[in-house]
């Protein structure tokens, strides 16, 4: 169970931590606590796997991927894991997750596929479908970007 | 594009950027030492990266269900013309995180990350209500194959 501590401290490096020589030490004079307190719970969180990753998260469409689409398969419920497997393989694809299915809408695997252009993101896709061999796919290009934020806790 | 201002050194420190920093009490100089600079060059650079919004935030990512929370995907059908407006009135919960307008009958795609089921249903329930949503649909994770956000730039 994280204590009330611990979610102080998720709250705060949750946030974008500062480029000062010290940063942690700054956090942990907010927290009251010292920093090596504060680096022993971070290194304890990331160990425990809690803390997936302390990095930058860029805005790709200024770093030059500006093509992002959602690729989604129907595939059976037998396969998913050996397709899964073989998307993970993928140096395009960013996120992939098995999803349930809904109400007219009987796609399964989705995979988030970044490129320079949308000609590289529909190359990925086919090849995926190639791949896994499965073909019932769509492919949904992003337009927009309403919201884009880290979660709050 | 903005990808060609970008210098050998800018491309360096994002692709190290995206990976872990270092949980210590110096982080900064411990990359400016890998990447053979002064950690003050380092943090100018880093300071225009960010400035230039290449860089949206330095911080920890958690698994949300190690944290506590659940997430999900949901997708519904706008009418085009009104995308915007309901794109903003989704993005009003703060549990949205992600949100993006998609070429498909389902045009608008966001996730919630929310500290239980129940408000998840809540805010579907609210949206389900809007007058100007027709359809909506929920698309929870069952499996994760992948998360690695990091590019090579």
């Amino acid at each position: 169970m994280l204590s009330a501590l611990d979610k102080k401290v998720i709250s705060l490096i949750s946030q974008d931590i500062s480029l000062t020589g010290r940063p942690f030490r700054e956090m942990a004079d907010r927290l009251n606590i010292s920093e090596a307190q504060l680096l022993g719970r971070i290194n304890g969180y990331k160990r425990s796997g809690l803390l997936r990753k302390f990095s930058a998260v860029l805005n790709h469409r200024k770093a030059g991927f500006i093509a992002n689409a959602m690729c989604v398969w129907n595939v059976p419920e037998k396969s998913v894991a050996r397709a899964g497997r073989i998307i993970t393989g993928f140096s395009e694809v960013s996120h992939c997750y098995e999803r349930k299915r809904a109400l007219g809408w009987n796609y399964n695997l989705y995979a988030m596929v970044h490129g320079k252009t949308k000609a590289e993101c529909l190359g990925a896709a086919k090849k995926i479908s190639q791949k896994i061999g499965f073909s019932d796919c769509k492919i949904l290009f992003s337009s927009k970007e309403y919201k884009k934020t880290g979660v709050k806790y | 594009m903005v990808k060609e201002k970008l210098t050998l050194l800018d491309r360096q420190i994002l692709n190290r950027l995206q990976e872990d920093i270092p949980l210590e009490a110096w982080p900064w100089q411990k990359i400016a030492r890998e990447l053979n600079i002064k950690e003050a060059a380092f943090l100018k650079r880093v300071d225009f990266l960010k400035k230039k919004g290449i860089i949206r935030r330095i911080a920890a990512t958690f698994n949300p269900k190690k944290a506590g929370s659940v997430s999900t995907l949901v997708a519904v059908n706008a009418s085009p013309l009104k995308a915007d407006i309901i794109a903003k009135r989704i993005n009003a919960f703060s549990e949205v995180t992600h949100n993006y307008l998609r070429d498909n009958e389902y045009n608008i795609w966001f996730t919630i990350v929310a500290q239980s089921k129940e408000r998840i249903a809540q805010i579907i329930k609210k949206l389900k209500q809007d007058k100007d949503i027709e359809k909506i649909i929920e698309l929870p994770a069952k499996r994760l194959f992948k998360i690695s956000v990091s590019f090579k730039i």
